[in-house]
């Protein structure tokens, strides 16, 4: 089971401050463009080192090639 | 853990009357205001009030709004109280949010400065509800929820994949 989590500042304006945790790759883009529907404009977004990492699925099969 | 990385999000209200006549009352409630009424006629009530005892008003309007209704509900509005000081918030012509602030013995500037902040905790409110619905429909747990003294909500959820 993969632990997934997500700390979200609602400021009083309503600027929504997002930290995505768990997520590697790509697959951190899909909560972004969640947040994205749910509360509106990406104002900014910075990439942590696990986003060049290969997502879990892509991980698995460089394992099985191996 | 893993970190994927940071993002900001400028809030964008797309909302039905109830749900946004609901971020309106959590947030007056936060503000120590009280529900004065939510109807139609309440506004023309309101325009006859300012004419006879020479109140001041402000409108302002809640940027990134759209407030999305039927032909049955396009009149309708809310209105709260604190201290001699009535806000309104309808929808106006082309949609969007408007808010009226009316008050005896309030400078403009005093009246700008309420109907900024309660339209801001308005929009927190509704982005609030928001996020807390979609992340509730996609299984997600709240593990922690502070307000913090500088009226910021802070949320923590978790979910497991397998």
């Amino acid at each position: 089971m993969k632990e997934r989590e997500l700390q979200i500042i609602i400021a009083p304006n309503g600027e929504v401050n997002l930290h995505i945790h768990g997520y590697k790759g790509p697959s951190c883009l899909e909560v972004v463009k969640l947040f994205e529907q749910i509360v509106g404009q990406v104002k900014s977004y910075e990439k942590s080192r696990a986003f060049y990492e290969p997502d879990e699925e892509v991980r698995f099969h460089i394992d099985q090639h191996q | 853990m893993p970190c994927g990385g940071v993002c900001i999000l400028t809030p964008v209200v797309v909302a039905a009357w109830p749900a946004f006549s609901a971020a309106v009352t959590a947030a007056a409630a936060s503000l120590g205001y009280s529900v004065l009424a939510e109807s139609v006629d309440i506004v023309s009530q309101g325009v006859e009030a300012t004419n006879e005892s020479n109140r001041r008003r402000v409108q302002l309007e809640i940027a990134n709004s759209e407030l999305v209704t039927n032909q049955l509900g396009r009149d309708q509005c809310i209105s709260v109280t604190r201290g001699g000081v009535t806000v309104t918030f309808l929808r106006d012509a082309r949609g969007h949010a408007q808010v009226r602030v009316d008050g005896a013995g309030s400078s403009e500037e005093a009246l700008r400065a309420f109907g900024e902040e309660l339209s801001q905790r308005v929009v927190q409110q509704y982005v609030y509800q928001r996020v807390m619905d979609e992340l509730r429909v996609r299984q997600f747990l709240v593990v922690e929820e502070e307000t913090k003294a500088d009226h910021s909500i802070h949320l923590k959820v978790r979910r497991w994949e397998n």
